[in-house]
């Protein structure tokens, strides 16, 4: 076995021409390759590391948003069921009172119309007893009523107590338009002596005594003077008459409800 | 077709040409053609390099070879890999693909040749010493064969030339043995037998050459780290 001395040398150039050019063209661009795309690799690391945190911040951001927005949401809504509250009770607060209202002027119109027919009820009703009253006095003690409504009148005036008669003393004495005997029917010229002597007893001149015929009284007598007045008539039981009458309405209202 | 009878040793036996102490043997020649294949394969190869995440098989092939020469390198050395990647690169690969070629019929493989181990051998012994001089100065770098004593001296030197021997000898010796033993096998046992022979020798040859290239990596990272922590005391 021998070494040929030429090829000895010729390999150790063969092998140094060979790293040489290896290095040239192979391990210096690989390398270079590699670290470039190494680098590359490195920053769009950073770079996907970067856009993450950025969208981690961005969820944040979104979610804490949503959040607010759910809050203000719910506030909204809060308060629109609060607003839709108040403003409901207002309508129902403002439908009551108009009900109520409603309600008020019915009974009133009610009221207006039953005293409405009661006035003309107790005028009717104190005409027809007053008239039947007449033809009963007449056909059965064949006396004038209106003379015995007077004399009523008159025995009441002389039947006061001493309170009264101090009363209408007191109210005739300072009287300054006079004494009015006012009655529903014309009273005859005879009777009126008698009548003007009763009142001259409690202090009327008789000048200050005047006659009037009020067809309003129905059927009756009143003496008037500033302040005072006393009076006979159809009118008290014709109250009664009204009582009576204003109940039977109001029970028959009562039932139709 | 074959190159080389039975009875010869080593491909420098085969001579092509020759005029006065020139010769231009088989060895030469199949050297040339995997140096040729070499570098005409890393041309095609870097010469579109791509940059970008994505890259052709023959990049992505020759990136595992060499990161994998790197992260070798860099694991003894205990530091960059780039400045010895080329010489313990070129080593393996040369040495690899010249042994893995052993296979094609009609290729007589380098390193079966003394001649060629030797010269490895000595481009090893010779960049042994640069390396550690370019580290520390020729200074640091040869006090270290008069340690611990003078004494030593002789001893350095004579581990020097063995190891380089011992590289040589165990490249040869592999190599030109399994050839040999190939022929013979095809001589007694034409069928089968060989092809099992012929894996099993690209296997040697891989081993053979990672043993070369990373005996020539622990000789320079020895030196170079045996001056560093003398230096460091």
């Amino acid at each position: 076995m021998h070494i040929d001395w030429f090829v000895f040398f010729a390999q150790i150039v063969n092998f140094l021409i060979l790293v040489f050019l290896l290095k040239w063209l192979l391990y210096g661009r690989i390398i270079k390759a590699m670290d470039e795309r190494e680098a590359k690799i490195a920053s769009t690391y950073e770079e996907a590391i970067a856009m993450r945190q950025h969208a981690h911040d961005s969820g944040e951001l979104y979610d804490k948003r949503l959040l607010e927005l759910q809050e203000k949401t719910d506030e909204m809504m809060h308060k629109a069921a609060s607003d839709a509250e108040t403003h409901r009770r207002e309508l129902m607060s403002k439908a009551r009172e108009e009900v109520d209202q409603i309600r008020q002027r019915w009974i009133e119109a009610v009221a207006r119309e039953k005293t409405s027919f009661l006035n003309h009820l107790k005028q009717r009703a104190g005409k027809e007893v007053y008239a039947a009253a007449s033809r009963i006095l007449k056909d059965l003690a064949d006396a004038d009523m209106e003379k015995s409504i007077i004399k009523i009148f008159t025995q009441r005036i002389e039947a006061l107590d001493n309170q009264e008669s101090a009363a209408i003393r007191e109210a005739i004495r300072t009287s300054e338009s006079g004494v009015f005997v006012q009655s529903a029917f014309e009273i005859p010229e005879n009777l009126r002596p008698e009548i003007n002597r009763i009142i001259r007893s409690y202090g009327a001149s008789e000048k200050a005594i005047q006659y009037e015929t009020m067809p309003e009284i129905v059927s009756g007598i009143e003496l008037r003077t500033d302040g005072y007045k006393l009076a006979w008539s159809l009118n008290d039981y014709l109250e009664t008459l009204e009582d009576s009458f204003s109940h039977a309405i109001q029970e028959g209202m009562r039932e139709r409800a | 077709m074959e190159i080389m009878t039975i009875d010869m040793i080593s491909p420098d036996q085969v001579i092509y040409w020759q005029w006065k102490f020139i010769t231009i043997n088989a060895t030469l020649v199949y050297t040339w053609l995997v140096m040729a294949i070499l570098i005409v394969g890393s041309w095609l190869v870097t010469r579109k390099l791509s940059k970008e995440i994505r890259f052709s098989r023959w990049q992505n092939f020759l990136e595992v070879i060499v990161g994998s020469i790197r992260e070798e390198i860099r694991e003894i050395s205990k530091e960059g890999a780039d400045h010895y990647l080329p010489f313990i690169g070129t080593l393996f690969i040369f040495i690899c693909l010249a042994n893995l070629m052993a296979v094609i019929p009609g290729y007589v493989a380098p390193t079966s040749s003394l001649t060629t181990t030797a010269a490895l051998a000595v481009s090893v012994f010779i960049a042994v010493p640069l390396y550690g001089i370019t580290k520390q100065g020729a200074r640091e770098y040869f006090k270290e064969y008069f340690r611990p004593t003078f004494i030593f001296f002789p001893f350095h030197v004579m581990g020097e030339f063995s190891r380089t021997l011992a590289l040589a000898v165990r490249l040869f010796g592999n190599i030109m043995s399994h050839e040999k033993v190939i022929a013979i096998l095809l001589a007694v046992t034409p069928l089968f037998f060989p092809v099992v022979m012929q894996a099993l020798g690209l296997l040697i040859g891989l081993i053979q050459a990672y043993i070369f290239s990373i005996l020539a990596m622990v000789y320079i990272a020895s030196a170079t780290q045996a001056h560093e922590e003398h230096a460091q005391e």
